[in-house]
């Protein structure tokens, strides 16, 4: 189960890294695929318009798909935790003082 | 400038601003009454829903450039400048999944809360004095446009600006702690939002745009004229390797922004803090597509009228003199100071939490709450006032030095939180030495300080993305190998991560009481990172 957990924890992670990453730096993209450069969209040319678009909605929608999946991930290592008996450690809510 | 672009009614501008302070002060007010405890002071009782949040986050975020500085280097770059503006969107999000939710679940105040926990106290010194370098060249930035915005709109000389708006701005953001700045912040993204995009839908009409509903998507029509006039607007203009390097000094540089993360800190709970991310993409989403039909503007009324803007920072200013009533011009002018004050803020509050919060509970752990406070309050004022002594020598460019410092930050802090956070070698000795040489190396290979050792040139050198391209994979990698050494050196033992500074690691991640030493530890991946790093590395030293 907690192997499990890891590896989703890493798998969500550098999943939306890159999914941020590609949205935020989508520019980039146009600039390596030059061909990319052609046609309008609501009158602007792609490689303009196309960069604004995800640097807004498109990070926008990432990060809703992002709060969705991480919240129910913690639910789930909620309820594993919740499972384990307690140890002579303490949880961390006021550590940093 | 001319004549014509100055504000024409000096007194309804300044009625603007008193009535914009008197709500700051207002808000600040009441929130001093709720401030009892430090985590009130530094974090606003971890208590703040995600929709305050996100309006609060993304105005801390957008500062006075957002007004000023970038639409002018819309105007100098023209495309490739919104490029650079659009990754900025990022940052919150990246920082929240990265590390922000991992800190916020053990209440930090300030990512140096947890350098200390994970590191120790000398690594936390090292990382807190870069913070609080950067902070105040960003204060500074904020407090300079501040001072020129109050020059422009009441036609005072610039040091009577900058002590009245100064002293203004440091006194309600003192009183109000860390539920002001966030209030007040949410408060001003409404009031910078309305004054970026409504008026300019007036603007757009007067220039013959049909989409002057929505001016931050709906100037398409406007495209055909723009081409006609300036036909390399739309082009890319430089290579691969110039947008490669946005990603290491100014995507990884704002992820490790103190006054940022804070933001991230004072949500109600983990959950809500992710929601709150939800709302910043979309509230700085709007506000930046309204700065990016401004710099169009700007670049189409040049062309067009054939109208000459000397000072490009007054560009939105000039537009709204130009088409708008004084009423209107003066509140956008109202909602560039609001830019600038919600920055402010945040640095200030980041000030106030690195130095009242991390540097004195290295001095005086066993400080009680209200004793912890008090010297927050002091840290915040003493700030504040600082910025203002130092605007009077300001830097000659705005935006450049903000910029610059995102590369520094990305250089000395950012593998230091990253690495703390993901991974159980992280050595303390290793992050004192990356992070001190490479900073180093950053500010020396700069034009700023000695321009004849330089990598890069001209405005790539000065924004820090060549040497930021240098210096970022650099500190990474050095941190990484330097690690994977050390702690293999039995003299060296005492620098290594104890079994307590590991666990700290597992908690953050929500482990609870589940310690596992394989999690988040082993060698093969950061090794490889250490490899795409080095050749990162290389890629920036050729010839720019």
């Amino acid at each position: 189960m907690k192997e499990k957990l890891y590896k989703k924890e890493i798998r969500i992670t550098l999943i939306f890294s890159v999914l941020l990453l590609l949205a935020g730096h989508s520019a980039s993209i146009f600039v390596l695929f030059p061909s990319l450069q052609q046609g309008t969209l609501w009158g602007f040319p792609t490689q303009y318009i196309i960069p604004i678009l995800l640097g807004w909605f498109g990070i926008a929608i990432i990060c809703l798909v992002m709060t969705l999946v991480c919240n129910k991930f913690d639910d789930e290592m909620e309820e594993y935790v919740s499972t384990l008996s307690p140890e002579n450690d303490t949880p961390n809510e006021n550590t940093p003082k | 400038m001319p004549a014509e672009y100055a504000l024409s009614n000096v007194w309804i501008g300044l009625g603007v601003v008193i009535v914009l302070f008197a709500i700051f002060y207002a808000v600040g007010y009441f929130s001093s009454r709720k401030t009892t405890s430090d985590e009130d002071f530094y974090a606003a009782g971890f208590s703040i829903g995600p929709v305050t949040n996100g309006l609060g986050m993304a105005a801390t975020w957008a500062s006075l450039a957002t007004f000023l500085g970038v639409i002018a280097l819309i105007l100098r770059l023209q495309v490739p400048f919104v490029y650079l503006w659009i990754q900025w969107a990022i940052s919150i999000p990246l920082l929240t999944l990265l590390y922000g939710t991992s800190l916020r679940r053990m209440k930090a105040f300030t990512p140096a809360s947890f350098i200390r926990h994970r590191y120790g106290k000398p690594s936390t010194i090292v990382i807190v004095c870069w913070m609080i370098l950067i902070m105040v060249m960003y204060a500074l930035g904020q407090m300079v446009g501040l001072g020129q915005a109050f020059e422009l709109l009441f036609g005072v000389p610039y040091n009577v600006a900058i002590i009245v708006a100064g002293l203004a701005t440091v006194g309600f953001i003192t009183i109000g702690g860390m539920y002001g700045a966030t209030y007040n912040a949410a408060f001003q993204m409404v009031v910078m939002t309305i004054a970026m995009i409504v008026p300019m839908g007036a603007i757009m009409k007067a220039m013959g745009s049909s989409g002057w509903w929505f001016p931050p998507l709906a100037y398409g029509d406007m495209v055909p004229d723009m081409i006609k006039n300036i036909p390399t607007f739309f082009d890319m203009k430089y290579d691969f390797r110039w947008y490669f390097a946005l990603i290491p000094a100014f995507t990884l540089g704002p992820v490790a922004l103190p006054h940022l993360a804070m933001k991230v800190f004072t949500s109600s709970s983990v959950k809500s803090a992710r929601w709150a991310v939800v709302w910043f993409a979309i509230f700085l989403g709007l506000l930046f597509s309204g700065t990016y039909v401004v710099g169009f503007a700007g670049n189409f009324f040049t062309a067009t009228t054939g109208r000459i803007i000397e000072k490009a920072d007054q560009t939105i200013l000039i537009l709204n003199v130009f088409y708008n009533p004084t009423l209107v011009a003066a509140f956008v002018m109202g909602g560039a100071i609001a830019a600038g004050l919600s920055t402010i803020g945040g640095n200030l509050m980041a000030i106030a939490g690195l130095v009242g919060s991390d540097l004195l509970g290295i001095i005086a752990p066993d400080m009680n709450s209200a004793k912890r406070m008090k010297w927050g309050y002091a840290a915040l004022g003493l700030g504040g006032l600082a910025a203002v002594l130092m605007a009077f020598n300001p830097p000659r460019f705005l935006v450049t030095s903000i910029l610059w410092a995102f590369g520094l930050l990305a250089t000395t802090a950012t593998p230091a939180i990253l690495l703390g956070v993901w991974w159980k070698e992280a050595n303390k000795l290793a992050l004192i030495i990356s992070s001190m040489v490479c900073g180093i190396i950053f500010i020396v290979i700069s034009p700023h300080v000695l321009p004849s050792i330089c990598i890069g040139s001209g405005l790539v050198a000065a924004l820090g993305m060549s040497g930021g391209m240098v210096t970022i994979p650099l500190s990474f990698a050095m941190f990484i190998i330097l690690s994977i050494v050390f702690n293999r050196m039995p003299a060296l033992k005492a620098y290594a991560p104890t079994l307590a500074d590991k666990k700290v690691i597992d908690r953050i991640h929500g482990w609870g009481t589940d310690y596992d030493e394989s999690r988040y530890n082993g060698i093969t991946w950061p090794l490889i990172i250490s490899v795409i790093c080095v050749a990162v590395f290389i890629w920036g030293l050729q010839p720019w």
